[in-house]
This record gives structure tokens, sequence and C-alpha cells, in this order.
């Protein structure tokens, strides 16, 4: 612990002396290095040291919180002072003695990204790019990416929880461009993972810069995607984020708790197709969005969503949990000690059903394949989603045949996870960013390659 | 901040390395978000630190701490040095030579700090008022935010260059929904100033309102090509993905659908389009960009034809051109990268009506989603979902949701027939003075 017991319960007494009713301080010191590589240059090597500490204090349903990036007593206690002042109004409210709170899961490092030379990473990125340039003579370009980032995480409150973390997390990234006749098309492919360097001795670097070059590769051949309603067979693993958006977010409980979520209400009742079970856990050891607590200290946990097709519960932080008087799930994330927790997933997944990959392409005489999605939004109050798809191809007759460009899903998320009629057992993570409130966290996205009945694709052709 | 950032270039020097440069910074900022007329959230924070940037052997390597002790700053400085040492050398990189002439710009606010926190939650509980009551059909406001930030930015290098500027910005943004028959629409707006008195709280919530209201009741529409019009918010999105491939990085590393076509026509005729750092409603504008060059105006698309592209130092000497003062940096923690500072479409003569008036079938877009994901800066492939209205017979029609619109940014560009004269400053994409636009034809996905 990088701030002294006695000193964290004066911030929190502090922060409590005006009236509020829950007290937290949340401190962190994050260490962070990246390296970037394009035109087969390491160009750009950075490093840098952030720490910085925010009390919260809430009561009701309001919240009052300051970030400062000073860990010395006095910055502290006037942090505290001043997200006190957000309830003037009443007097000081008794604080619990801290206890450590012991978490379900860890995340052991093996190999400590700082116990590595940066030029051994330096070298880690040359191979990426040769293996990315390897894939065929019209790769043009390569840019290669991997950062690590250690932060240590304190988080106390005023019910006298104490948790304390440190997490380790390192990302290799590779986009490539391949160009033919004057067309380019672009790759992408990623690793990452709550882990140390032994993610690299598992998970080759190399097969990060081939795959993402072999699919610039054969978006050469593709062809402008068509438009209309059709069936599609989401690929394993990357489509996962599509259910992130088209249904995990209207599971947060701050969106659930003003009504503004298409599920809002409907615990219980049956909101997609009896083949879904959806989970979020962030108990995962070594996931890519996983925690041994969430940004509030609450251990992370497994969660089920979504039950057979029957809504079982939201993702809830402790504010909306106490709200709802729901249990605490975990789900109370944010981006870093300047940004107040909100209900976030973790690792969101659709578990894996008992068909062959082969099977759902076969038994699909027309359709289109989502091999790779880009990313995509949704607007939880209507539920309506946007996906772009990178990687896209035809299914004709049972088989996967033209490679497709341009495309992107549109839809609704209720309806799509009611029109899921095929799983396959194939089921793989995918790591990305989610953006929410201008707050970015790691999280995870997995399903196995599945089939939707009647979605809307937008390409260019009619 | 210029004594911190001159104490950090002391450390850096002492680096063995050729060049330093150090960016201070500080900045405070408070948020306030209403919620049915109670403050759901007040929220404030104070940071500072320094980023060091030094060049070695034509290398060059970055350093940042959030800590401003002198120890810190030695630490950073090595591991800047240290950071040098493993990339590439190259003969583009370094300091750009000192400038003396800098756009004088009102960019600072002193009525920013001093203004009540209780009229800054009173204007947004201002803004959530104006929703609900501008429409019935408005259910609830989920978001009414009222947010500023003040900041002090300094640079220091070891060619001479020491300035600093402080700026103020503050915005309301509020996103209202409406409800009929079970079905919500929601609908967003803004207002950005300098300080409070120059937000207008009441037309922001209106606003929101009616681009929810005028939602409802949307469905998916049949499959078609047809000409579309673009809401300034929507012209804004696209020229945020435009102006990411007019950077001079993007076109050297063949990432940009731009690449090669300098003086060539890549747009109709009415679509002319700069950079501009230095005006004075642009939020992004400032005196000098990250690296301490003069910001200024630059043309990127001249009635039509492409006049070049925006550079930082690096990007710029490589063409033998002078930076375009468009190396910007977000934070201490980031180095410079060529990037837009305010992008503006020059405006046209013609009114949205009027616009409208001229189109027999087809579709005002009046919000896009998954740009980021749908829309490809290399290719010009795009494809984003969009929810607006139909024009039928020079009227707007029934609401559209669930759709997509798609094509070539390129193409596109080139298929553009009207400017609008509606010019208004959008924070999306950007900072961007976009008006809306009418596109002769696009492919629009549906049923």
């Amino acid at each position: 612990m990088f701030l002294e017991k006695p000193l964290i319960e004066k911030v929190i007494a502090e922060a409590l002396n005006r009236g509020g009713e829950f007290a937290e301080i949340y401190a962190e010191r994050h260490r962070s290095s990246s390296l970037s590589l394009e035109d087969s240059r390491l160009e750009r090597s950075s490093s840098g040291l952030d720490s910085g500490a925010s009390i919260r204090v809430t009561k009701g349903r309001g919240i009052s919180f300051v970030s400062t990036d000073r860990l010395d007593e006095e910055s502290l206690l006037k942090a505290a002072r001043l997200a006190g002042e957000g309830f003037a109004n009443g007097g000081a409210t008794g604080i619990n003695r801290l206890a450590l709170v012991s978490p379900q899961t860890q995340n052991p490092i093996e190999i400590p990204p700082s116990s590595i030379e940066t030029s051994e990473k330096a070298a880690m990125l040359y191979r990426v790019d040769e293996a990315a340039r390897g894939a065929g003579s019209e790769i043009v370009q390569a840019s290669v990416g991997y950062s690590d980032d250690f932060s240590e995480i304190l988080i106390a409150n005023s019910e006298g929880d104490l948790a304390g973390e440190e997490r380790t997390r390192v990302r290799l990234i590779a986009r490539v461009v391949a160009a033919r006749n004057g067309m380019m098309q672009t790759g992408y492919d990623s690793a990452g993972a709550h882990r140390g360097m032994e993610l690299f001795t598992q998970y080759s670097p190399d097969l990060v810069g081939r795959t993402a070059g072999e699919k610039a590769l054969v978006m050469l051949d593709s062809r402008p995607a068509p438009s209309g309603r059709m069936t599609v067979i989401m690929h394993r693993g990357f489509g996962g984020v599509l259910f992130h958006e088209a249904c995990g977010h209207g599971l947060e409980a701050d969106i659930v708790e003003k009504g503004t979520s298409v599920f809002a209400g409907k615990i219980g009742e049956k909101v997609a197709s009896e083949l879904v079970t959806l989970v979020d856990d962030g108990s995962i050891s070594g996931e890519w969005g996983s925690n041994a607590f969430d940004d509030e200290g609450v251990p992370t946990r497994r969660n089920v969503l979504i039950e057979k097709g029957v809504l079982k519960g939201f993702m809830y932080d402790r504010l909306r949990a106490r709200n709802a008087g729901a249990a605490l799930t975990g789900n109370g994330r944010r981006q870093s000690f300047r940004h107040p927790p909100i209900p976030r997933m973790t690792n969101t997944f659709i578990l894996g059903g008992t068909q062959s990959r082969d099977e759902i392409i076969e038994s699909t005489e027309k359709g289109f394949y989502a091999k790779t999605l880009s990313g995509g939004q949704v607007e939880p109050a209507t539920g309506d989603f946007v996906f772009g798809v990178s990687e896209g191809y035809m299914v004709e007759s049972g088989r996967i045949t033209t490679p497709l460009r341009g495309a992107t899903l549109i839809g609704n998320g209720l309806v799509a996870m009611n029109n899921i009629d095929m799983l396959a057992d194939d089921f793989e993570m995918n790591i990305g960013v989610c953006g929410k409130d201008g707050q970015g966290v790691p999280a995870g996205s997995g399903q196995p390659t599945l089939r939707i009945l009647d979605m809307t694709v937008g390409g260019t052709e009619v | 901040m210029l004594d911190i950032a001159r104490k950090a270039l002391q450390y850096a020097s002492r680096q063995g390395v050729d060049q330093s440069e150090a960016f201070a910074m500080i900045n405070s900022s408070l948020k306030v978000k209403v919620y049915r007329q109670e403050v759901e959230e007040l929220a404030s924070s104070t940071g500072s630190g320094v980023g060091i940037r030094v060049f070695k052997g034509n290398s060059v390597g970055f350093a940042y701490t959030s800590d401003l002790s002198g120890d810190s700053l030695e630490q950073t400085a090595k591991a800047a040095a240290d950071n040098a040492a493993v990339a590439v050398s190259d003969e583009f990189l370094g300091l750009p030579e000192p400038a003396s002439d800098f756009p004088e710009l009102e960019l600072y606010s002193g009525n920013l700090a001093t203004y009540p926190v209780a009229e800054k939650i009173e204007l947004a509980k201002s803004v959530e008022r104006a929703s609900l009551e501008r429409d019935r059909r408005i259910s609830q406001v989920e978001a009414a935010t009222y947010a500023e930030g003040e900041g002090l930015v300094a640079i220091a290098n070891s060619l001479g260059f020491g300035r600093e500027y402080r700026e103020t910005t503050c915005y309301a943004f509020v996103q209202a929904i409406a409800e009929q028959e079970g079905q919500m629409q929601t609908g967003v707006s803004f207002t950005t100033g300098r300080e409070p008195s120059q937000l207008d709280g009441v037309a922001c919530g209106r606003e929101a309102a009616e681009r929810a209201v005028a939602l409802l009741g949307a469905s998916q529409c049949q499959s078609m090509s047809c000409p579309i019009v673009t809401d300034p918010f929507v012209t804004a999105s696209l020229l945020g993905v435009i102006g990411s491939a007019l950077t001079g990085e993007a076109a050297q590393k063949q990432r940009s659908m731009f690449a090669g076509l300098e003086g060539e026509t890549v747009a109709s005729g009415v679509f002319s389009l700069s950079d501009d750092g230095t005006h004075p409603d642009g939020l992004s504008s400032a005196p000098f960009d990250g690296e301490g060059v003069p910001t200024r105006e630059t043309v990127l698309i001249n009635n039509g034809v492409l006049q070049g592209f925006l550079y930082d130092t690096y990007t710029g000497r490589k063409e033998s051109q002078l930076s375009t003062g468009n190396g910007v940096r977000g934070s201490y923690r980031t180095m410079p990268h060529v990037g837009t500072t305010n992008l503006r479409l020059l405006d046209g003569t013609v009114s949205l009506e009027e616009i409208i008036a001229g189109v027999d079938l087809g579709f005002y877009v009046t919000d896009v989603s998954g740009m980021h994901s749908g829309a490809n800066a290399v290719s010009g492939d795009f494809s984003v979902g969009a929810t607006g209205r139909l024009i039928r017979g020079g009227q707007l029609s029934e609401p559209v949701r669930e759709v997509t619109i798609a094509g070539n940014l390129l193409t596109m560009l080139k298929a553009v027939q009207i400017v609008g004269n509606d010019n208004r400053w959008v924070p999306f994409g950007g900072s961007v003075h976009a008006p809306s636009m009418l596109i002769a034809e696009m492919t629009v996905s549906g049923k």
C-alpha cells in the first residue's frame, strides 16, 4: 500500500464531514511504456508516470467527485474537503474501520514488462513487421504498436472496505495496408491480456502480423458488399463485440435505472433466443478485461446476464446497486483516478453451442459471413446498433465465397438476439477498449460462430 | 509553467542529447450533470505534468510525468534519452526553428473562474427544462451537462523557444428522449464558448428536444440510391474522417485516399475546405501548436482542387516544406503528432429549406453512427448507420431509422452539389465549422 492506513481513514473522515452518506478514495500510481513501428522502422518509444487520487462522496443519487494528481496529505485532505462540500448541509457521518477485502481471483504475472529491455521489445515489433510483410508482395505498409501498463491501485471507503491491486497489461496491435492497381485495403489483428510478457511466449507475435497481413490481402479480391436484409453468420471471437454493443450496454445499470434501456423492467422475461446465454465475467484469470477488484474495490465475479434467452440481471456499480437494492456485481469501473466509476462491462460473452461451424455454413443457402468487425456503436434507448465489417464474405449454397468490403451491419439488439438460430462449439475471446462517457477501459468480448436470421447489411450495391 | 518547462529542459540538456523540448501543462476542470432538476454529479479535477522530447543522433525519445519535483523531472529526462536510444535515426527529425510572430487570440476569459458554481448548475438545469418544456413528448433528459476547462500550456526548447498561453473553454451538452407509442428516440445538442455567458442553454435544450421528436415513429425505409442532405452535425462527422486523411503523415505513409492527388480535382467545385488554428470561435485555436510553431489557416481543398496537406515539423521537412502549425498535442502525456485544428468548410448561399425544396425523393440525415468503425480513411469506403427523414416532393416526410448510408468519400466529395449557408461550429469529428450539404447520390440500405 502506497498510502498509510491512518491517512486513508483521515481523508475519508474529512470527506464525510459535511453531510455525505458514503465516501471513497481511489488512488493510483501508473507507469506505461509504448513503442510504435511503421515503414519497418521503430519510430517512437515513449514512457511515463502518472499518479493521483480522487475522492468521491455520494448522498442519495448525487455524486460529488474531486481528483488531484498529488498524493501528499495536504492535497488529499483538500480534495476530500472539496468533495464533501458538494453536500454542505449536514453534519459528520461516521466511518467504519478499514479491513482488507479478499478477491475471488488473481492475475499472476510471470514476466513483468519492466524486466524486459526496451530493445528486446523493439526486436519483437520488427518480427511482427516482417511477418506482416511476409504475408504477400502486395503489402505496402505495416504499423505495429506495443504498449504495457502497470498500475498500483488502492481503494478504500467509509464502509470499511480496503482493496489493493497491482495490474499489468500488455497489448500488441498490427495494422497492415495492401495495394493493387490503386486499390488499398487494410487488415488488423491484436493480442492483449492482463498478464506480462509471457503472453508472447504463448501467443506468437508473428501470428498477429501474419494474420493482419493476410486479412489485407484477402480484401484486395473483395467486391462491394450488397445491401438489404439477409442471414448473417458471425465468425467466432470478433463478433462478440456486436453483443457487447447490441445488448451489453443496455444491461448497464446506470442506463437501466433511468428507464432508457430497452431491457429496463424486463427481468425474468425472454429477451433472446433460448440458445443464448450471455455472461459478464471479470474474474477470469489473465483475461484482458479482468481485474481482481473492480474500481470500487468490489471483487470481480461471474454474472449471468441472460440465461437461455431469459434476462437474469444487470451490471452494477455501488451507487446503482444501492439505488436498486441489488447485489454488487463488480462492474464499477473507471479509466483512471481522473474519472468517476460507472457501470461497465469486463469480459462479456455468449457461451458456445453444440453445432460445428461447418454445419452452420452448410445449412445457409444465401447469406453474409462477418469474419472481422471493426467496431460499432449502440443507442441504448432504442437498442439500434451499427457495426463496421472489415472482413466479410458472401455465403452461397452452403459455402463461403467472395470477400466483401465496405459492409456495415445494422439492427436492433432485441430483434437480433431473438433471431439467433444456430450456435457453434468454437468459442473464442477478443480484446478491445470500450468507450463510454468519455472513458476508455479494457474490455473483452467473445462468442462462438453463430447465425442471425434477417439482419440488415448496408453495403453500396442495391 | 514556463519556469517548470525550462527546469525540465535543463535536466534534458544534461543527458547528452542534441536537442530537447519540454511541454508543461496545468489544467483544471469542472463538470455538472443534472437529472430531473437535481445535481447528479459535480466533478472537478486539477492536474499538471511535463512531457520531455529529446533528439539524439537524429532519433527521438519521449517521456512524461505528472510529478513536477526535480527528481522526477530528472528521471523523466533520462527516460526520454533512453527511449531515443531504441528508435531509428531519421534525418528529418528535429525541433522547428523558433518563430517570432504569433497570432493574437482571445482564448481566455477570467469570468470562467469567478462565475459562481451555483449559476453553472442553474445553467445545466435550464438546459434540461428547455428540453422538457419544448414538447410534451419529451419524457426525460438523460443527461444535461455543463462542463468547463481552464489550461495553461508552456513550451520551451533548446533552440531558445519559450512561450506560454492560457485558455478557457466551456460547453453545455444535452441528450433528450422523446417517447410515443412505446418508441423512444433521442436527440442531442450542445453550445460552446469561452465563458458561461456565451452559452445559449435554452436554444441547446430546445434543439435536442426537436431533434428527438422529429424521429418519433421512425421505421426502416426501402433500400435505394437517392440524393442525401446532411445536416451540419453529419457534415462535421464526415469532415472529421476527411480531415484525418489530409495530414502529411497519412499521405506519406500511403494511408490516405488523397495521397498523390495534390493539384488534382478531388471534390466538386462548390467544396472548399481549410484548417484554421487561428479562428477566434474555434475551440482548437491556439497561438502555437504542440511544437511551438505559430498556427495559421491552411487551405486544403479550394473549389474542389486539392491544395496540399497539413504538416508538423517532421512531416513537413520530408517534403521540404515548413510546418503548417499542425503538430497537435492533447496533453503532456503524448508526443506532438500531425493533426487538424479547426476544420472549416466554406459555406454557400443556399438555405437548408431551399436545398430540401429542390429534392424530389431523398434522405435528410440528422445523425450518423459507427463513423469510427464504418469509414475507412485509406480506401475512402464508408458505410454508417443513419437516422433522419425522407424528403418527398421537396418536403420533409416520414422519419427513418435502422438504415445505412454508404459510398466512397472521394466519390461523395465529387457529388456534393450544394453547400448550405447554415455553417455552425460542431464538436463532432474534432472542431468543425460545418454547413448542410446536398450530395447527388448515395446508397441507402434498409428493407
